[in-house]
């Protein structure tokens, strides 16, 4: 029954941990989206010969198969990623065969008796072997304590790491860990105060990054990338598509800035050592721009040649320059900007936010922040007459209404012109920004309504 | 109400002082509890009306509080305590600083039993067992050795050991552990040039609110005009509350995205999970294998406090109703004193109450004109008046529920609820009644050819086909069982290209559809008879 209990010699991982704790320097570098490369210099103790390393503060979501060991005069036989974890349970199942001290403690005096027992077994419960007699462990439910000798060697508190090296020489030296980890991201994160009294808008822009890793990055330093390298195991097709957003690029830039790029995306780095504790979420500003002229107006969408049961608020829109003269004069990650404005006592308040994308310098964007209250507009078919087979004619009437003691400038669109669609006739000139959609201009007056009607022929 | 915020408070300055020794890089300072307040509430994106749910408040808020800080000299770590549970870490925003703001930062690791072995692992802690029968108490030193899969093992000079595992009494005396606080805290790294107290002000965005007008219109005995009154009722479902604040509330349909929570660990018990406890007397147990655990199912799920039902509280004075101001593009509705906005509560202001507004009823409905036998169906009753000064309104109505008001025998009764969406000034208001089961109409085609076709070519393949078809006559019958005569709106809903060419009755428009406007009288029935011309196209195909 009894097993040569086999001690492997763990001196080695032992003396290498213990040399972790050394000179640390940690570099990050986050991407757009949920995926990081962790670069972990480190000093450590290298005797001569085969020797297995552990590396502890790894990411608790470490790609295993990322991983990458750089140091002088090593060479690496093997990396291994252990996750058999140490619990109770385990513990007592790797005991199996092996002695452990039993410690029964009689419940009515106290009085502890120490006895030597061999794990027989731990299916359903634990059966021992104590000299000559076989027990089950607790069967009594009277408290008896387990000790053991020793963990066994492979379990681990967390999954760990190990790289299994032969070092040329011994002598501490300078390694450098790299690896990817998802669980770490970053996304922009924009205020805009926007002044109604001269149309200008202050624009703070935060970087905001957050870690659900498992782990804490102490004194990193940190350099976040505004892109997404594609990810070869991370690429599920995905054949739903969403409806179109409005667009908020309205004129693409065609401005360089004097940021830092790595291949086609921009560089933050951020310019103090941080540390990114683990479930944390940090902000760190990256502009700040005060004075930019901006312009408020009002825009109503009409997606295809139908009628409104009731009217329907118009978007209240903001738009602004991202260029270098009179703008923001930087390219902007993608984010969420919101704006506020003050209320008459002087405190600011949120008046809607909008989703911007990776935008270049030197752009104009656009950006719906809500409905407008006051300003709506009610659009109805007056008549839909079939002219040929494939032929119509809808004649349509917009209501605009303005509730505000001020005139208003509403662009209305239509869109859903498809195939080949003109316009026959309309109580003022259109814009034709696509084939799809025709625009119009329309001042509504304080307090009043205004009313367009066009007449379309489609053909499809 | 601030009581919860003040013990963590305390339990933040006892963590803070340890962590202090801790970290060489800053000072760690708690901001005082906040001297002023201001909320403002936002209604749910989504809901474009009807009244809320306190089961699940849609909306959020906009928090910002000016607090005390007192900075030493150089950088230090200054914690915001109590901040709202359902804070959106990315939109805080904190000024009133003379130098930088370095980083800002929201930690979701909260104090929990799990969280302190978790914090502790690798580290020494002290292991106390008794002995129920003497009550004595056994302190042994040991290491955390692992919390792994719920169980949790240690070492002891005396080997190693798991834990409850023996049927004693176990527990663990921890040594103080630095960055676990009581609840999601924020705090931002600064850099003050000299040491000074300043007034700082945070401002976030947070969940777990939410505000409608709720509307009570009563009708006068003729039914000619009613009396609109309005509160707002607002709720707070987060564990904090808001003592006496600066509150308001924001009309109008604004864009905020649900975006993901981001993530909090709650944290749990310490779980002792032990070997096999199988005794003689159990039945046999299949054998199972465990799984290793899986790389990366650590993340922790984010979950919102859950509503507690919320206790009413009404503010009832007449004279204490809210201000509306323009804010942009939408209303602000300023509660005029400040107010205490208690956690898990709903609380309403009086927003308005107009008197002798003018109103008419007016019965209605839709029908198909393709649908060949609809049987008799309920009209609709709808209430119907302008916006107007004249009417005695002439106000924004921001969107909600209304609740109308008859009298019967001098006694006020609920006629019927239903919801309301934002309205401008000058627009039409209807307030839907329901259905009224004395008013019917049926709606049915009548056998009658018109046949006009004179001598006809025969056709060639190529040709295009049109024909110009007008329908059987179409007859619907409006009953009336009330004992007043009644105005009816008859709305049809024609496919495209159809057109009405022959009725009994003058025929108008309305939203682009043909409407007979009708007066049913007392006890009557009214049959009005409406004829529809089709044009229908095809191409005759060679064959």
């Amino acid at each position: 029954m009894r097993l040569p209990l086999l001690f492997v010699a763990c001196s080695a991982c032992l003396l290498a941990t213990s040399a972790w704790a050394a000179d640390r320097a940690l570099s990050v570098t986050i991407y757009a989206d949920n995926l990081a490369l962790v670069q972990d210099r480190r000093d450590i103790d290298v005797k001569e010969g085969r020797q297995r390393i552990e590396f502890q503060d790894v990411s608790g979501q470490i790609r295993p198969e990322t991983v990458s060991l750089a140091a002088a005069n090593i060479s690496i036989i093997e990396q291994n990623f252990d996750f058999d974890l140490l619990t109770p349970a385990k513990l007592m199942e790797k005991a199996v065969g092996q002695e452990i001290t039993i410690v029964r403690v009689n419940p009515a005096t106290g009085a502890e008796t120490r006895e030597q027992a061999q794990v027989l077994a731990t299916n359903g419960g634990v059966v021992l072997q104590i000299g000559q007699r076989i027990e089950v462990l607790r069967d009594d439910g009277l408290p008896v304590r387990v000790i053991f000798s020793k963990v066994p060697d492979n379990l681990r508190a967390r999954p760990t790491l190990s790289v299994s090296i032969i070092g040329a020489r011994a002598g501490t030296r300078r390694a450098t860990l790299s690896y990817l980890t998802p669980g770490l991201g970053w996304k922009a994160d924009y205020v805009a105060l926007y002044n109604e009294s001269d149309s200008k808008i202050d624009v703070q822009g935060w970087v905001t990054l957050t870690n659900s890793s498992g782990t804490a990055y102490d004194n990193a330093q940190t350099l976040l990338v505004a892109g997404s390298p594609s990810q070869a195991d991370g690429g599920a097709v995905n054949n739903y598509r969403p409806p179109p957003r409005r667009s908020t690029l309205q004129v693409p830039g065609t401005e360089s800035g004097n940021r830092e790029r790595l291949g086609d995306y921009y560089l933050y780095p951020l310019a103090e050592r941080t540390t990114i504790a683990n479930l944390q979420t940090k902000q760190v500003s990256f502009l700040d721009v005060h004075g930019v002229p901006a312009q408020h107006g009002y825009e109503f969408r009409n997606r295809w040649l139908g009628t409104a049961e009731t009217p329907v608020s118009a978007k209240s829109i903001y738009s602004f320059s991202t260029s270098a003269h009179a703008g923001l004069g930087d390219q902007l990650p993608a984010g969420i900007l919101r704006f506020y404005m003050r209320d008459k006592r002087g405190d600011p308040q949120f008046i809607g936010e909008s989703r911007i994308d990776h935008t270049p310098m030197g752009s104009t964007l656009s950006l719906a922040t809500g409905d407008a209250f006051d300003v709506k507009v009610h659009a109805v078919v007056e008549k839909r007459t079939r002219i040929a087979t494939f032929d119509w004619q809808t004649d349509m009437r917009y209501e605009l209404t303005n509730a505000l003691p001020r005139s208003v400038v509403v662009k209305l669109r239509q869109e859903g012109l498809w195939g080949d669609s003109s316009i026959k006739a309309e109580s003022q000139k259109s814009t034709r920004s696509s084939a799809e959609a025709a625009e119009w201009a329309v001042t509504v007056p304080a307090n009043g309504k205004a009313t367009l009607t066009a007449s379309f022929e489609t053909r499809y | 109400m601030r009581a919860t915020p003040r013990v963590c408070a305390m339990l933040g300055l006892v963590i803070g002082a340890t962590s202090q020794a801790a970290s060489v890089l800053a000072a760690e300072i708690l901001a005082e509890p906040p001297s002023d307040l201001i909320v403002t509430v936002y209604r749910a994106p989504y809901r474009s009306s009807g009244s809320i749910s306190l089961n699940d408040l849609g909306g959020f808020a906009l928090v910002t509080e000016t607090r005390i800080v007192r900075l030493p000299a150089g950088t230090s770590r200054l914690r915001f305590e109590g901040v709202a549970d359902g804070i959106e870490p990315a939109s805080a925003i904190i000024t009133g600083f003379a130098g930088g703001v370095i980083e800002k930062n929201r930690d979701a690791r909260l104090l929990s039993p799990a969280a302190l072995v978790a914090a502790t692992l690798g580290k020494p802690v002290e292991l106390l067992r008794t002995i129920r029968k003497t009550g004595k108490t056994e302190r042994l030193a040991g290491t955390l050795l692992s919390d792994a899969g719920g169980g949790v093992v240690l070492k002891t000079e005396q080997g190693i050991e798991a834990l409850r595992c023996s049927g004693l009494p176990e527990t663990f005396s921890f040594e103080p552990v630095s960055g676990l606080s009581a609840r999601p805290t924020l705090s931002v790294e600064v850099r003050s040039p000299r040491a000074e107290t300043r007034q700082v002000t945070l401002s976030y965005l947070s969940r777990g609110f939410d505000w409608a007008a709720d509307y009570t219109a009563t009708l006068s005995d003729d039914g000619k005009s009613f009396d609109l009154g309005a509160w707002v009722t607002l709720a707070n479902s987060n564990g904090v509350g808001f003592p006496s604040a600066h509150t308001q509330v924001v009309a109008g349909r604004i864009n905020h995205e649900d975006g993901e929570v981001d993530p909090i660990d709650i944290g749990g018990p310490i779980l002792a999970q032990c070997w096999p406890r199988g005794s003689t007397s159990d039945m046999p147990m299949v054998l199972r294998f465990e799984r290793g655990s899986s790389i990366g199912s650590m993340k922790a799920t984010a979950r919102m406090p859950a509503a507690a039902p919320a206790m009413l509280e009404s503010v009832a004075a007449k004279a204490n109703r809210v201000t509306q101001e323009q804010l942009g593009d939408l209303k602000l509705y300023r509660v005029p004193e400040r107010t205490t906005l208690a956690s898990r509560q709903s609380k309403q202001v009086r927003l308005m109450d107009r008197f002798s507004i003018p109103v008419n009823t007016v019965y209605g409905a839709d029908v198909d004109v393709e649908e060949d036998d609809a049987g008799s169906t309920p009209a609709h009753r709808l209430l119907r008046t302008k916006n107007t000064a004249a009417n005695h309104l002439g106000l924004p109505l921001p969107s909600g529920s209304v609740a109308v008001f008859g009298a019967v025998g001098g006694q006020r009764l609920l006629e019927h609820e239903s919801d309301l969406r934002d309205t401008a000034a000058d627009e039409e208001v209807e307030i839907n009644m329901g259905e009224s089961p004395d008013v019917q109409v049926t709606a049915n085609k009548e056998k009658v050819s018109v046949d006009r076709a004179p001598d006809m070519l025969p056709l060639v393949p190529g040709v295009s086909l049109r024909s110009v078809k007008i329908g059987a006559a179409n007859r619907v019958a409006i009953s009336n069982a009330r004992a007043g005569g009644i105005e009816f709106e008859l709305r049809l809903q024609l496919e495209a290209g159809a057109r009405v060419v022959r009725a009994d009755h003058a025929l108008g428009a309305k939203n682009g559809r043909p409407i007979f406007f009708l007066h049913v009288p007392a006890n009557e029935t009214v049959t009005v008879r409406y004829q529809i011309q089709h044009t229908v196209d095809r191409i005759l195909r060679t064959p």
